[in-house]
């Protein structure tokens, strides 16, 4: 189904971001491009049947309340008291080639709205299928109302070996005076595409703490944009990229401080092994006027392997004064001395890197927001980062 | 059951170790004492594995093994321990983690099964009391954001539930006030047996008050040059290191 002509959505594929776009120098979107193409030739019909296995498996790891949407088809809803589900039928066409991509092609958008003290997280799995080649869209607004508290988990999966493109959408609002827990888990099939955009809107005094974990996908492009209308305002947010052999996973995030006070802290770590190549991207802006902003961003990485490589930039642009704001950036292997140690306690060293690996990402892991959520995103990251590890042995470069 | 002889070994192109010849037997309690630079903690490291130190010479055995060409993780299973000057702060891997991985590998090397989680917390708790230290240590970090004499502690832990056959402890006694001296002495003291050796390297002697060697062995240039039993490190105390090489180049 499309909102648009073939020859529309040709055009609107042909105006996809490139790398002569200095947001994009480092990700090229050409196979996103020629996937997109490719299916808007063969436009094969999609089969969700075969995905429900999946739904049940994934969705018994975390305790929550769950939305499915599989291959763009939203299929139960259990909302919980206070949460209400809607199909969104306004998607409105957004500001850039790939939202409007988005708008012409998404199935069923959703609309969430969270009132009260929701205790329950609220699980959202977009699970989509690649028999042929196919291209996925998935468009979601939640509100988190005025005085509101709530948890999603977003996450995302991919199944099957044909190509796929999949684009996502997702905006948040937190209202006045409201809290929202966050956690997004990316764990697509290690030869699909992914873009996706999160907005973030902030409400006064409003709470966000958000963690994100992209574990697969080929190549795979998050934005997040943050916006801080609003005083008092406290966002907090981090992500963990974990990247082997063939995989590009690149996170731009983007926070707007037009208001102060209100403080915004975010730390993405990432674990690089193999011939693969991930890139943090991190924009504050300090807007003039915004004075009493407090904003910190840190990005460290981790390399195993020669050839990985990690492009990472932090970028603060302050137009006030009364303002607290820092950045940390680090490139680094494991710790010898520690290695030693380790090893000295009768580790060897597989072990031993192992466990250093591990306590890297386990920082993060010990702040994801959503309770509910920390016992799966550990297994994830564990049985990660045993695969990479693989790598270590077979390549102790 | 540890045997050097004429050991020689560089680090960053520099000579440390000169020709250092010493065997330790089981039940015996040795201390190695010397000025900085004379070669102590390079001995340390050289015997637990470090690859930073190059061997250009000599031999290492223990229990008649060739310990040089043993990986630092197989030394420590055969049976040694190296209580570090500097223990390494690891956040994010916690004590009772590392602690238990630390005996799994060293009983799976004997054949023996993985120890059971609660002897392990019993065994814990027990050492931990006896060397004053607080059971929360065993949910933090390793040595993260431990205070001196907590980092030395926590290797003396380490120690006491490996129960090592050769335990080198390097300037354990450095940095503790009197309270931690006395905790890490009584946990060394408690070790002490005749299946095991223990090789305290350390530059005053001070800690020797706390701990009674059978005997004391003055290094200087990366050589032993006197050897004798407790009194010569009150005799080192006494006239200090300059004697001793004015002794060696006499």
């Amino acid at each position: 189904m499309s909102r648009l002509s073939d020859d529309k959505l040709r055009e609107i594929v042909a105006r996809f971001p490139t790398t002569r776009d200095e947001d994009w120098k480092y990700t090229d979107l050409s196979q996103a491009r020629d996937i997109a193409s490719r299916w808007l030739d063969e436009k094969p019909a999609t089969a969700a049947s075969a995905l429900q296995d999946d739904a049940a498996a994934i969705t018994s790891t975390i305790d929550a309340a769950w939305l499915v949407i599989a291959d763009g088809v939203l299929q139960t809803t259990q909302a919980p008291d206070g949460v209400s589900v809607d199909r969104v039928d306004d998607i409105p066409v957004g500001d850039s080639a790939l939202a409007e991509f988005n708008a012409a092609l998404v199935r069923d958008g959703i609309r969430i709205r969270v009132s009260g003290q929701v205790e329950r997280p609220i699980g959202l799995l977009l699970l989509d299928s690649a028999e042929q080649t196919s291209v996925a869209q998935a468009y979601v607004e939640v509100e988190f109302q005025n005085g509101a508290s709530g948890e999603l988990i977003e996450y995302h999966v991919s199944r099957g070996d044909a190509d796929q493109y999949a684009n996502t959408i997702v905006t948040l609002h937190v209202s006045d005076a409201a809290i929202a827990s966050h956690v997004r888990i990316q764990d697509r099939g290690r030869n699909h595409l992914q873009t996706s955009k999160t907005r973030v809107s902030l409400g006064k005094d409003a709470r966000f703490s958000s963690a994100s974990f992209d574990l697969g996908g080929g190549m795979v492009r998050n934005d997040i944009d943050i916006d801080i209308a609003n005083t008092g305002a406290e966002v907090s947010f981090d992500g963990l990229y974990l990247a082997g052999d063939g995989q590009h996973l690149d996170n731009h995030t983007r926070v707007d401080h037009r208001v102060g006070p209100a403080t915004s802290r975010q730390e993405y770590r990432g674990i690089l092994n193999g011939r693969c190549r991930c890139v943090w991207n991190g924009k504050a802006i300090v807007h003039e006027g915004a004075d009493g902003t407090d904003a910190d961003q840190a990005n460290h990485n981790l390399l195993l392997s020669e050839k990985a490589e990690i492009d990472a930039k932090p970028e603060l642009e302050i137009y006030t004064d009364d303002v607290k704001c820092s950045h940390g950036t680090t490139v680094g292997q494991l710790d010898e001395t520690a290695l030693f140690y380790l090893r000295t306690r009768g580790l060897d060293r597989t072990a031993a890197m192992q466990v250093l690996t591990h306590a890297f990402a386990a920082g993060l892991v010990s702040r994801v927001p959503v309770e509910a959520a920390r016992g799966a995103v550990s297994a994830l990251i564990e049985r990660r980062l045993e695969e990479l590890a693989v790598t270590i042995e077979e390549d102790p470069s | 059951m540890l045997d050097i002889k004429d050991l020689k070994a560089r680090v960053a192109g520099n000579d440390i170790l000169n020709g250092l010849s010493l065997s330790v037997q089981a039940g015996e309690v040795h201390a190695i004492m010397g000025p900085n630079g004379s070669g102590k903690s390079t001995l340390a490291q050289v015997v637990a594995g470090h690859d930073d130190y190059e061997v250009t010479g000599g031999s290492v055995t223990f229990k008649d093994k060739d310990l040089l060409e043993l990986e630092p993780e197989d030394r420590a299973r055969e049976g040694i321990f190296l209580g570090f000057q500097y223990p390494v702060e690891i956040p994010g891997v916690n004590n009772a983690y590392l602690l238990k991985a630390a005996m799994n590998a060293r009983r799976e090397h004997r054949g023996e099964g993985e120890i059971d989680s609660f002897e392990f917390l019993k065994l814990a708790r027990e050492k931990m009391a006896a060397l004053g230290m607080d059971p929360k240590f065993l949910n933090r970090g390793v040595n993260e954001g431990f205070s001196g004499g907590e980092k030395k502690r926590n290797e003396i832990l380490q120690m006491a539930m490996l129960e090592p056959e050769l335990a080198i402890l390097d300037e354990t006694d450095s940095g503790l006030d009197i309270d931690a001296l006395k905790a890490v002495a009584a946990g060394v003291n408690a070790l002490r047996s005749p299946e095991r050796a223990i090789v305290l390297v350390t530059h005053y002697q001070r800690l020797l008050d706390y701990i009674e060697p059978d005997f004391v062995h003055v290094l200087s240039q990366g050589r032993i040059v006197r050897s004798g039993d407790k009194t010569l490190a009150l005799e080192l105390e006494e006239k200090g290191y300059d004697w001793v090489r004015e002794a060696a180049n006499a």
